[in-house]
């Protein structure tokens, strides 16, 4: 109880050195928001490449080509990849996308089967607006995984047009699948039609397989790879994980990169909050030297102490982890690369990462001048004051 | 018995070979009830014998019992403690915390205990009430005058109601009126309450309003004026 009183005295301080202490939130929040962005891309890239022990999907793409305009497979090879045991289902798709190369606002286009859409699609998603049977009765129509309409702003019977494809919205559905949810799919006829680049009708760009155990991911695909050989297009068959981390390396690697500049966001919150702390302690140091002739322990002032740098670090922190939370929820972006996409999750689990690991690391940088306020004594404060 | 009872007092500070006494070899009683003032050259001892008095630094040598405790036997923690029910400190450049109100000046050593807020808040305006600056609660100290800011460190020294009240130069950095005031408020609070002052002083004027006066030299009392 007598920690929870004097606490009030050390709340003054913050709050009645408000240019100080607002150049120290601002650091911090700045640094935590840096922190929160690059830990939601790598929880984004994780939840994209981290292949789990329930995936099922593989994607069957052309041999040596790595990217959706370069890979051109026969639509008829579906039929043959649905004989092989342990294949549940088989999906021709053909991919536009707007831009080929990494960015952040992609448009993916894949043109699929109506069959598969009630098959596979359908079952995994709930539909926001629009309905699959609007979808089902129009040509040009698109469903739209809800990150991507949300990016764009498209609601249910808006037309929008990207990488030459004209479509209407018959839908938006929301889906666990972060390719799901970021891409338009569209009657695979249609897009066949309106890509010529890509090839015209009886070209796909690659086969989304689902097989029935996870187990036999890695056999399946390579059943699949053996059936098309010796054929004229070759095949490669991953695990769409596997896909999605090599289509987005070069996001993967700036990912791996950026959590070394995670670490340094939190090495700057130290800096911040021991140079704050250790400049007011400075100035403080007559304060001190009171507080102790009055009564106060070492201890206590230690506390109290303590209690500024944790302070500092998590209202900072939290003002630059939901800033950053509340950004990445209203601007939904997502790393796109040859059509595989990677979002950057705006995830409250990061943001109560951060937030400790931010008042822990103000607790750390509050210790050393904690303690040596802490073992100033009176007497030697006042005559140094 | 006296309320402070000090024997042989000896304090060494140490500044790398050399040595320094500013306490040798020092006995002194205080009544209870006294009003004493304490004179003497600079580096005479004096406010080394005032923080000893204030529990802020421990004696060397000797023994130094006030209210029947031995000041130099408690523990640090138990010394904080004691110090913040018994004693009262003014000093001459007031030491107020900047930050802080008046009012939050003054409860700042009542936090350490357990009283209610009300309580709290009832001791606190009768401590400044008493110095006459009850009116001036809500201020900070860069908003006060010398003799205000000084009646606001008086207040925050007697709102424990200490055994013993020690005032270092409390007149020091004052002009002639604010440093009368000060002295007639001193005076008051030793008349009204029978609080025990030890004030350090080079102004004999200052110490002419004491009871006693004590000259310090070399670390040992010179003489006594009664």
């Amino acid at each position: 109880m007598k920690l929870l009183r004097v606490l009030r005295f050390a709340r003054l301080q913050l709050q009645r050195h408000a240019l100080r202490t607002m150049l120290a939130l601002g650091g911090i929040a700045v640094a935590m928001l840096l922190w929160t962005v690059i830990r939601s891309a790598e929880l984004g890239v994780a939840q994209a490449t981290e292949l789990t022990a329930l995936d099922t999907k593989l994607i069957v793409y052309r041999q040596n080509r790595y990217c959706p305009f370069a890979s051109q497979l026969p639509q008829h090879y579906a039929s043959a990849i649905e004989r092989i045991p342990g294949v549940r289902g088989v999906s021709p798709v053909k991919i536009v996308v707007s831009n080929c190369r990494a960015s952040l606002d992609v448009l993916t286009f894949r043109g699929v089967q109506p069959e598969w859409v009630e098959r596979n699609l359908a079952p995994g998603i709930s539909m926001i607006d629009g309905s699959v049977d609007a979808w089902k009765a129009r040509g040009d129509a698109a469903l739209l995984g809800e990150e991507l309409a949300a990016r764009r702003r498209l609601r249910a019977g808006d037309t929008f047009r990207s990488a030459g494809v004209t479509a209407t919205v018959a839908g938006i559905f929301s889906s666990e699948d972060p390719q799901d949810r970021n891409a338009a799919f569209v009657h695979l006829p249609f897009l066949q039609e309106q890509a010529k680049r890509g090839g015209s009708g009886g070209i796909v760009t690659q086969f989304t397989v689902t097989v029935d155990d996870p187990d036999r991911l890695e056999a399946v695909a390579r059943a699949i790879d053996a059936t098309f050989e010796r054929d004229q297009f070759p095949t490669s068959t991953t695990p769409e994980k596997h896909f999605v981390a090599r289509a987005a390396q070069d996001v993967v690697q700036l990912a791996g990169f950026a959590s070394w500049v995670a670490l340094a966001a939190l090495v700057a919150v130290f800096a911040l909050v021991a140079n704050a702390l250790a400049l007011a302690m400075q100035a403080r140091v007559r304060d001190t030297a009171v507080l102790e002739v009055l009564g106060y322990t070492g201890p206590l002032i230690a506390w109290m102490t303590l209690f500024e740098g944790l302070a500092l670090a998590f209202v900072g922190g939290a003002i630059g982890a939901v800033a950053a939370w509340a950004g990445l929820a209203f601007l939904r972006p997502a790393f796109s690369a040859e059509g595989a996409v990677i979002e950057i999750v705006p995830s409250l689990a990061v943001v109560g990462t951060g937030l400790a690991a931010s008042a822990l690391v103000g607790v750390l940088a509050a210790l050393a001048p904690a303690l040596r306020a802490a073992s100033l004594g009176a007497a030697q404060a006042l005559r140094a004051g | 018995m006296p309320l402070v009872e000090a024997r042989g007092l000896v304090r060494i500070y140490r500044r790398g070979e050399h040595e320094i006494r500013p306490l040798d070899g020092l006995d002194i009683d205080i009544a209870r009830g006294a009003y004493l003032a304490l004179m003497g050259p600079s580096g005479s001892g004096k406010s080394t014998l005032l923080n000893l008095l204030a529990g802020i630094d421990r004696p060397t040598h000797g023994s130094l019992l006030i209210d029947g405790v031995d000041i130099g036997s408690l523990s640090r923690r138990a010394l904080a403690e004691w110090r913040s029910r018994h004693v009262g400190i003014v000093f001459q450049l007031y030491n107020l915390v900047p930050v802080l109100t008046a009012y939050e000046n003054v409860e700042l050593p009542l936090l350490l205990h357990a009283w209610s807020r009300r309580e709290r808040h009832r001791r606190v305006t009768t401590a400044l009430e008493q110095v006459g600056i009850a009116h001036r609660h809500d201020h900070f100290p860069r908003q006060l005058s010398g003799g205000e800011e000084q009646r606001v460190a008086i207040a925050r020294a007697i709102v424990t109601e200490p055994t013993l009240l020690l005032a270092d130069e409390p007149t020091g950095d004052l002009d002639r009126t604010s440093a009368g005031a000060v002295l007639d408020l001193l005076g008051t609070l030793h008349r009204e309450r029978q609080l025990t002052i030890v004030m350090v002083t080079h102004d004999p004027r200052a110490a002419e309003r004491a009871e006693q006066t004590r000259h310090m030299e070399n670390g040992r009392l010179a003489e006594v004026h009664a």
